[in-house]
């Protein structure tokens, strides 16, 4: 993977490693995966619209939305932005630190409750 | 060489990359996560602010088509018939020719004729969180083909979504052809996601042009709380200028690349960097689309 030479101008050099041009070698993963999560996100928003004029409005069909809202994320994330090719120690410190999200949207949600009630 | 072996035989022992990847590549993701932070608390605040309030949806079912009628809201089998605009126009309008051009007088008409009916109905009222169903309900016209007057809601906000899942296909196709160091296929290809950029933010202008026609401000609502309004340009608006900015760094990246600053560098990160950002825009798009539309 790294090349052995002795210039420090080497950007792709992990050995005389300099922080602010050190780039690692990226090679692409080809087209096909690309156009497969394509066709995943567009059936995923088409099935959306599905359950949009099928199903009157009730919580269960807000929690229909909103897995498949995650789903689309989870593939955006991992193949448009290379997460799954990511050293598993930095998409952790991307990911683990979305829980404080969910902490939030919990707590907010609580709270939206009693405004106005009290 | 003593150096070296440290490097080689610890991982955080210092002078090489733990998690194998450059120093900008890193803070765009720092700076992603900040600003996914961001957008969660605005969405959230969405939520919350609607929780606190009883929803038109439930509202809605209480009201009954045979009262609706009463209130002289044009009815078809039991529900609401929104193709009533075109009639309503000539009955109330004094110059009717002028106005059936289907231009953007008739259709302004005809937004102000529905929010003012729901209005005095009660649907649309301060303390009822609006319908996204009833608020977001048109799609513009070409030509022969016109949608004036129709009720189609989620489908042009849809359209938007598909816009811009496929910019961001062309962004990944870019950066895959930047692996392969190809100059001509990301010139192509970021070119592309610039168009799609462009698409999104004129629909959303169109978007907010119906809904600023209709009577919404910052601070006023005709579709019922304020603070619908007020959100609804706060969210969109942020996500909006961050869908610009994307488009002028994939201008600059695109001019670069035209001009072989990738290629004299040696490798094509840059174009992967402002990427991450294009699909960050993408990803709260998905969730702006879940909370605004669906729900």
């Amino acid at each position: 993977m790294s090349s052995h030479s002795n210039h420090n101008a080497d950007i792709h050099d992990e050995v005389n490693y300099d922080p602010t041009v050190w780039v690692p070698h990226t090679h692409s993963h080809g087209t096909k995966d690309i156009w497969l999560k394509f066709w995943i996100l567009l059936g995923l928003t088409v099935i959306d619209v599905a359950f949009y004029f099928v199903m009157p409005p009730s919580m269960a069909r807000n929690i229909i939305f909103i897995a498949l809202g995650i789903v689309k994320a989870i593939y955006i994330v991992g193949t448009f932005m290379h997460m799954k090719h990511e050293k598993l120690g930095f998409a952790s410190m991307i990911i683990i630190p979305m829980m404080f999200i969910i902490f939030f949207i919990a707590w907010m949600l609580f709270e939206g409750n009693f405004w106005g009630t009290i | 060489m003593s150096t070296q072996t440290i490097a080689q035989s610890s991982t955080w022992g210092g002078g090489n990359s733990p998690f194998k990847v450059s120093y900008g590549k890193l803070m765009m993701w720092v700076f992603l996560l900040s600003d996914a932070f961001t957008f969660s608390s605005l969405l959230t605040a969405y939520g919350a602010i609607r929780y606190s309030f009883s929803s038109t949806d439930t509202f809605i079912e209480d009201v009954t088509p045979a009262k609706l009628e009463a209130d002289g809201i044009p009815m078809r089998d039991g529900r609401i018939d929104f193709t009533f605009a075109d009639n309503l126009i000539e009955k109330y309008t004094p110059d009717a020719a002028a106005h059936t051009s289907h231009g953007a007088e008739a259709h302004a008409d005809h937004t102000d004729y529905f929010v003012q009916k729901m209005g005095e109905t009660g649907i649309f009222s301060e303390s009822h969180w609006p319908s996204p169903d009833l608020v977001f309900n048109h799609f513009p016209g070409f030509g022969i083909i016109d949608f004036h007057g129709m009720h189609l809601p989620l489908i042009f906000v849809s359209l938007m979504t598909l816009i811009l899942i496929l910019s961001s296909v062309t962004m990944v196709l870019a950066v895959e052809a930047g692996q392969r160091a190809d100059k001509d296929a990301v010139s192509k290809w970021m070119l592309w996601t610039i168009i799609g950029g462009f698409m999104f933010l004129g629909c959303q202008a169109w978007e907010w042009t119906q809904f600023i026609g209709a009577g919404s401000r910052m601070y006023s609502n005709p579709y019922g709380p304020p603070t619908f309004a007020a959100l609804f340009f706060g969210v969109t608006g942020f996500h909006g200028f961050h869908v610009f900015s994307g488009v002028v760094l994939n201008i600059i990246i695109y001019v670069n690349n035209l001009m072989g600053t990738y290629e004299k560098r040696g490798h094509y990160e840059m174009v992967e960097k402002v990427g991450l950002y294009w699909h960050f825009v993408d990803l709260v798009w998905v969730f702006v689309f879940t909370f605004f539309y669906l729900i």
